[in-house]
């Protein structure tokens, strides 16, 4: 068998590293520093995406693209000035370099880096046959079709089944005035299930998904097309049936895996380095404190294996790794990328990331979840006299300055004295972040990840990631619906 | 070398033409039966103000190049923005192969150029845009930030505040002998101003506005003491019991609705029946006071274009008149698989195929005022932000977390959060019993104040 690219690589010969010699970054770097910043970045990029679906039975998407360029930071205190180049033209990037400089007015500076240091950090795994690369067209279609044949062989009230896969593969050169290089390629996956389902009038819609930073394999060994097909198409079909739920405040049983979205949002993204900075984060003067009910441990990791929030290095160069922000409900750490750290005399997370050269980096999440507790999944429903199971979320928000958070149910069940007694549709969680997590008081032991799906959008940047959590209950959570 | 370079002249035109049709070129010599480009140049400058300093300064300069080709009927696509001519060859290349994927279906084909009546001036370029210099978008920014901190002693930070400005133009081309170019230009501004409340707690008053004319920006003085006013009124809080009551809706939330709602007139949805309107068109689903247009050609619209996406003429769609569901909205292929043709409703950026979607969408004003509407309320909500999710495509139904403030007597008696605000959107429409005569396009989406007969509002608290 051919052994294509490792899923990471720090080879100063690939082809961005040439296009972007030493040289030339230590001059670019020194034009950004040029009136003062006292620190400068560039970073060189070249993705590939590819996409295919299939809908009403036609393969309708064929489609690949490519995005490639340069970007240059240029830090002065707190204040950032960015600009980039589509492209690798070295006059462009040195134009892009000075309009970056601009940000400081202090003078000059000592700009070129004496020398730059490879960053190299090992692999957090390895992928010998990376999914976007070792499917060829041919592949990739034939797990549509087998999708599209599953969902709508599963029951004859679905209508219409859209399948869909994208893969990217993203190589990267970073390097900065500290004297940093990292290059790094990563490779993702993913294949997309919506089912409609009709019947009596009634139109219901279910959504399932796999992959992820994901071998070829992966698609037969761990989420089959035809599993995936199935639990979009059974989702669809059981909302046909569905009441809608009760409006009030009562107990809420969240499912384990994609339910950490909750996690994510209600707490991850008050713990952001930036936030942390500048204040705007209830969190900021918590350290130390109970955040969360005792017995809560989460977590935010870079490093777990083949998640879609993983990576070897962040988008600045700096090596993933796993930071605890709370243990047994104390807050005990933040996240941060350079510039946060650096401002705050913190240390680095690995959480600097970007959606492209087209951007400057943010502070952002990994993979974010909740630790194993030591209950039985099944005892945190059979103790609920009446509450909502919230087997599968849809996409969740949070407004961190003031804490205001809502998620969408996609598939609930009632629980009657703790029993689950039918299902649920439309329901919609709301509540403040400050207090979610203390709100918890039941932590089951099937803690799962949910690396294949999840998106998270923050100041417009959109950026892969992993969340997960086992089944978790919470005493009391406002549940929106049209019943009172 | 690129045609393109950063500077205070508009883009040229002919130069991303010159490129879209030899990409057209490439396309037939490599054995497309069709072929369309669309190249796009785009620049924009961003300052942000965070703690009365500038926090961040963002120049952009972005070219791309879109190639869509139809080969034996079925479709291919690719987009870049590597225009090197050998990058270009090999994409041309993979694109036909890729279209040899996909499944020949009789409605693919591109428009040929529809004879019409010029567009005649859309007021879609402002040359003060591109002449506004950084420092007086700093300057700006900084005065937004300083405005909304000086509102209130309680307003004490803000999340930032941002002035950004773009320009840009789009050559579309297809081997049809359809050839259109367009240019225009943006200027945003917004402020997210932060008050302390109660125990370390915040409260947030977003305000921004997006103008295709600097000078149509409302006063940076304004904005930044509206966002300030919104922080402030909303310290205290709190939930209200679970009831069903009429709901006034703001016209930030009115226009996330439309939007929500524009889904269900896609075309793509209607034939897939994924559309909750699927089965309703020509049949009355709102109250008479509801009429919902989709304008492309309203002079200066931020959301305005002389073309859609695949070259063919904007129009002015009414998608509900009066009550009747009037119409739905198609792109070329949607509208063939109809029968119907495009109602020249194509989205697309250079990086993606085209899609149903809207131009300026928004909802006629009525003609009472916000107070008087406000006014006819003695018990109820009013609602002014809302979460990100919390609408169901395929079913219409509405759920969305709220803030905003409990009506007693027709007037704001205290303000409220963490509830939500739920029906079904079919009943929403139906139950529009007041329209505002305050109809604003600050986005690309409008909408005047509503008030909605009954909507389920559930609280955090035990009723």
């Amino acid at each position: 068998m051919a052994n294509p690219p490792q899923s990471t690589v720090s080879d100063p010969a690939s082809e961005l590293a040439a296009l972007l010699p030493f040289e030339l970054l230590e001059e670019l770097i020194a034009l950004a520093r040029a009136h003062g910043a006292e620190f400068a970045e560039v970073y060189g990029e070249h993705t590939v995406h590819t996409g295919f679906s299939l809908e009403e039975n036609r393969l309708k998407r064929c489609e690949r693209s490519i995005l490639r360029g340069v970007g240059v930071r240029a830090v002065s205190g707190e204040q950032t000035g960015y600009a980039y180049a589509d492209g690798f033209e070295p006059e462009d990037l040195r134009e892009a370099a000075r309009v970056a400089a601009r940000i400081a007015r202090a003078g000059a500076a000592d700009g070129r880096p004496k020398s730059f240091k490879v960053v190299d950090a090992p692999a957090p795994f390895q992928l010998s046959e990376p999914a976007p690369a070792a499917l060829d067209e041919s592949r990739k279609i034939a797990l549509l079709q087998r999708a599209n044949d599953a969902a709508r062989s599963h029951d004859p009230r679905v209508h219409e089944v859209s399948a869909a896969l994208s893969d990217s593969t993203k190589q990267f050169v970073v390097a900065n005035s500290d004297g940093l290089w990292a290059a790094d390629r990563q490779y993702l996956a993913r294949l997309t299930v919506v089912a409609l389902a009709l019947a009596d009038g009634e139109r219901q819609q279910g959504f399932a998904a796999g992959g992820g930073a994901v071998e070829a394999s992966y698609f037969e060994r761990d989420r089959s097309p035809e599993t995936i097909a199935r639990e979009a198409a059974e989702t669809a079909v059981l909302l046909l049936a569905a009441r809608e739920p009760e409006a009030g405040a009562y107990p809420v049983v969240v499912a384990s895996g994609w339910g950490g979205v909750m996690v994510h949002e209600c707490f991850g993204h008050s713990m952001e380095g930036d936030t942390i900075r500048k204040r705007t984060s209830i969190r900021a003067t918590q350290r130390g404190q109970q955040v969360a009910a005792r017995g809560v441990t989460i977590v935010d990791s870079g490093v777990v294996p083949f998640s879609r929030g993983s990576f070897r290095v962040d988008d600045e160069g700096t090596p993933a790794q796993r930071t605890v922000l709370v243990e047994d409900g104390l807050l005990v750490g933040y996240l941060w990328d350079l510039l946060n750290a650096r401002l705050t005399g913190e240390r680095p997370t690995g959480n600097g990331r970007r959606s492209s050269y087209r951007d400057y980096p943010l502070c952002r999440m990994t993979n974010t979840y909740i630790e194993a507790g030591p209950q039985a999944p099944e005892d945190l429903i059979a103790s609920v006299k009446r509450g909502l199971y919230c087997k599968n979320l849809g996409g969740g928000s949070v407004n961190p300055a003031d804490g205001n958070f809502s998620f969408q149910v996609t598939e609930a069940h009632q629980i009657e004295n703790g029993k689950l007694t039918y299902p649920v549709r439309n329901a919609t969680l709301t509540g403040n972040g400050n207090d979610a997590m203390l709100k918890i008081d039941a932590v089951a032991s099937d803690l799962e990840i949910d690396g294949t799906t999840g998106s998270c959008g923050k100041d417009g940047q959109w950026k892969p990631v992993g969340v997960g959590q086992p089944t978790v209950r919470f005493t009391a959570i406002t549940v929106g619906g049209t019943r009172t | 070398m690129s045609p393109f370079s950063a500077g205070v002249q508009p883009v040229a035109e002919a130069a991303l033409e010159a490129v879209a049709a030899e990409a057209v070129e490439r396309a037939r010599a490599a054995g497309a039966e069709e072929a369309e480009a669309i190249v796009e140049s785009t620049r924009s400058f961003t300052a942000r103000a965070l703690n009365r300093q500038v926090e961040t300064l963002k120049q952009s300069v972005t070219h791309g190049l879109g190639l869509r080709v139809i080969v034996n009927g079925a479709v291919g696509f690719v987009s870049t923005n590597d225009f090197r001519s050998a990058a270009l060859e090999d994409l041309t290349r993979r694109v036909v192969i890729l279209a040899r994927f996909a499944t020949p279906d009789p409605a693919n084909g591109l428009p040929a150029p529809e004879r019409e009546d010029p567009p005649g001036d859309l007021r879609l370029f402002d040359p003060a845009v591109l002449e506004l210099p950084p420092d007086r978008k700093i300057d700006m920014a900084l005065t937004l930030e300083r405005v909304a901190l000086g509102y209130d002693p309680r307003i004490r930070r803000t999340e930032g505040a941002a002035v950004s400005s773009h320009d840009g133009a789009v050559a579309l081309v297809n081997s049809h002998g359809l050839a259109r170019t367009w240019s225009g230009t943006a200027v945003s501004a917004h402020v997210v101003a932060l008050a302390d409340d109660r125990e370390g707690k915040q409260q947030t008053g977003y305000y921004g506005v997006s103008r295709r004319w600097l000078g149509e920006l409302p006063p940076l003085e304004e904005l930044a003491r509206e966002a300030a006013r919104r922080a402030v009124q909303r310290i205290g809080a709190r939930p209200v019991p679970a009831a069903r009551v009429p709901v006034v809706m703001h016209p930030d939330i009115g226009a996330a609705w439309l939007s929500d709602l524009h889904g269900a007139f896609s075309g793509a949805g209607v034939v897939k029946q994924a559309s909750w309107l699927t089965d309703k068109l020509g049949q009355t689903i709102a109250a008479p006071s509801v009429t919902l247009v989709d304008d492309g050609r309203m002079p200066g619209g931020i959301a305005t274009e002389p073309y859609d996406g695949e070259g063919i003429p904007t129009r002015r769609n009414v998608l509900i008149d009066r009550g009747r569901c009037a119409m739905f909205e198609f792109d070329a292929y949607y509208g063939r698989r109809m029968g119907t043709g495009s109602t020249g409703s194509a989205q697309r950026s250079y990086a993606s195929v085209p899609g149903v979607g809207h131009n300026n969408l928004y909802l006629e004003p009525g003609t009472e005022t916000p107070e008087a509407i406000l006014a006819r309320v003695d018990r109820g909500f009013y609602m002014d932000d809302q979460g990100s999710f919390g609408f169901n495509s395929v079913t219409g139904d509405y759920s969305y977390q709220a803030q905003g403030h409990w009506i007693e007597r027709g007037e704001k008696a205290f303000p409220v959060e963490g509830v939500t605000v739920a029906s079904n959107s079919l009943e929403m429409l139906r139950q529009v019993v007041a329209v505002g005569n305050d109809l604003r396009f600050e986005h690309a989406v409008a909408c005047p104040t509503l008030l909605i007969a009954e909507m389920t509002v559930s609280g955090g608290v035990e009723g």
